[in-house]
């Protein structure tokens, strides 16, 4: 490739592109599919995402969802009661379970028509994220406190989740599955509940998609990272997202030998503002310039409302690059 | 608040067992602390004032952008509940805390986290918050104000969709002669826009970022 690659993650704004509802757009792998590879074609993007929302998992293990046609579902009733044992949980088989199957669906399909011309990426939510899914957040982060070995065994639960549903995406045609972790964020509990509780269970995700054929591994967590991205190589990730937390350089600093991608602000793709846009996308191929290893994107999901301009400004940037 | 102070104890030594267990997060011991100052003859409005108010101060200074977390925040908020609890069996009355906030998570949004945080940092400063809950609609919030001669009005928002709700309090406050009282956002997502981007008075960072802009609202100080 001759230009920085450009890898915004565009999720539901494909859908809203392609003049679609989100609620049809994750419930029809074709549907999803279809308007994946036109969002890459509109924009000039080098990847497409088999990404669907933070319910799948838990719909998977039975918890009801609410859905809306313009915004992602909520998981409104939690497959787990605050007092609950993870130990009556058994893995959802992803071929069957719940709107896994769109997600397989979706994968075969890009992978079949776009081949190796661009990136095809599964997705799974990360141990934490996954445990939140089961309990709800609040008391996801109580039995933190109030009873460790039940959380311990929680994230075992959800660490063999991603590790069942990853496979199933790689099987699919998957390049690589990404691990999204927004609630391992340091913005959700502390670097140091990070390391100790976190940090070993992506190990194991990671080894295993690897292990699985993933072309390579990326992980994925928003908010300010500061505080943990120094241990993403040790913990496997050959691909690391920044969020606008962090400035390019100081990202560089943590992790001096892994692939970066980031940072744009996400919320800055609301309002018309191509100028601006167009200027720090610049500014962060810039940054990466002599140092390679760096995937143009944004910090975190663009939103489905996203103004088109702004993100044909993020494609723009790279022209001359 | 309650009256003028009771009899009990008023060093800030008999208050350092509340102080502590604050700081560590442990509500079960907290209540139990709170109901045997009571117990000795304090008042209530001592106790939230030495006690709780004295702790987030405390856990406050510590709370940098850096450092500040849900988890930690999530168990002393835990904490402060059990106190207002046992102080409050039926919560602050119009009458009683410094001032009265009115607090919601937007239509379309389901996820109330960040502001239930709010609402216990806040309530441990010894506010009065009325709390609409979730996926309310904007009239219902304005309304509350109106009610509750709220001083202000919180928004959180963690998903880009409620912009466009944030957007519409303006306009709906103006509309019911309450143009004066302003509007304060926060949450993952709001706090990636600036206020004049939501229309808004104020972005806060977290919620004791937030918590520092309504202090200084009601102490009438001008905004930093």
């Amino acid at each position: 490739m001759d230009r920085t690659p450009l890898v915004p993650q565009l999720f539901g704004h494909a859908a809203v592109s392609a003049g679609l509802s989100l609620r049809d757009y994750l419930h029809d792998g074709e549907a999803l599919a279809h308007a994946q590879i036109c969002a890459r074609e509109r924009y000039r993007t080098d990847a497409v995402f088999a990404f669907l929302d933070f319910g799948v998992e838990a719909e998977a293990l039975g918890a009801p969802l609410s859905f809306r046609d313009d915004r992602y579902p909520d998981v409104v009733g939690s497959v787990l009661g605050a007092d609950d044992d993870p130990a009556r949980l058994r893995l959802p088989e992803p071929a069957s379970a719940g709107r896994m199957p769109v997600c397989l669906r979706a994968l075969r399909t890009m992978r079949g028509r776009l081949g190796d011309s661009a990136l095809v990426a599964g997705a799974v939510a990360g141990p934490m994220t996954a445990c939140a899914q089961l309990y709800g957040i609040e008391n996801a982060l109580y039995l933190a406190i109030d009873d460790p070995p039940r959380l311990a065994a929680a994230l075992d639960f959800s660490t063999r989740l991603a590790i069942r549903y990853g496979l199933a995406q790689l099987d699919a045609g998957a390049h690589a599955v990404i691990v999204f972790d927004p609630a391992a964020s340091p913005a959700v509990v502390p670097p140091g509940f990070f390391r100790e509780f976190l940090a070993p269970r992506l190990e194991r995700v990671l080894a295993a998609l690897r292990d699985g054929g993933a072309a390579f591994t990326w992980l994925n967590i928003a908010g300010p990272t500061a505080g943990i991205l120094d241990c993403y190589a040790r913990i496997g990730a050959d691909v690391a997202t920044f969020d606008y937390y962090l400035s390019a350089a100081e990202a560089c600093r943590l992790l001096p030998r892994t692939c970066l991608a980031g940072n744009l602000k996400s919320l800055d793709f609301l309002d018309a503002a191509p100028d601006r846009i167009e200027r720090q996308a610049r500014a962060l191929v810039a940054a990466f310039e002599g140092r390679g290893g760096f995937l143009l994107s944004s910090g975190c999901e663009i939103p489905p409302e996203a103004a088109a301009g702004n993100i044909a400004a993020m494609a723009a940037a790279l022209s001359g690059d | 608040m309650d009256g003028p102070h009771t009899s009990g104890p008023s060093t800030g030594a008999a208050f350092q067992p509340l102080v502590d267990a604050l700081l560590v997060g442990d509500h079960k011991l907290l209540a139990a602390v709170a109901q045997r100052l009571i117990e000795q003859g304090c008042s209530r409005e001592q106790v939230v004032t030495d006690g709780l108010e004295h702790a987030m101060g405390l856990l406050d200074d510590k709370c940098t952008v850096e450092s500040f977390n849900l988890l930690e925040i999530m168990l002393v908020g835990r904490a402060v509940s059990s106190v207002v609890r046992v102080l409050y069996p039926d919560g602050y009355a119009p009458t009683q805390g410094r001032a009265t906030f009115v607090i919601a998570t937007l239509e379309g949004d389901v996820h109330d986290l960040g502001k239930n945080i709010v609402r216990m940092v806040l309530a441990g400063k010894g506010f009065r918050v009325v709390d609409l809950g979730r996926d309310c609609p904007v009239d219902d919030l304005v309304g509350a104000a109106q009610r509750e001669g709220a001083v202000a009005v919180l928004v959180s928002g963690l998903i880009s969709p409620v912009v466009s709700q944030v957007r519409k309090l303006r306009p709906a406050l103006r509309a019911c002669g309450l143009a004066h009282v302003p509007v304060v956002a926060g949450g993952a997502a709001l706090k990636q826009l600036r206020p004049e981007a939501l229309d808004v008075d104020y972005v806060a960072e977290n919620a004791f970022d937030g918590a520092h802009y309504l202090e200084r609202h009601v102490s009438g100080a001008p905004a930093a």
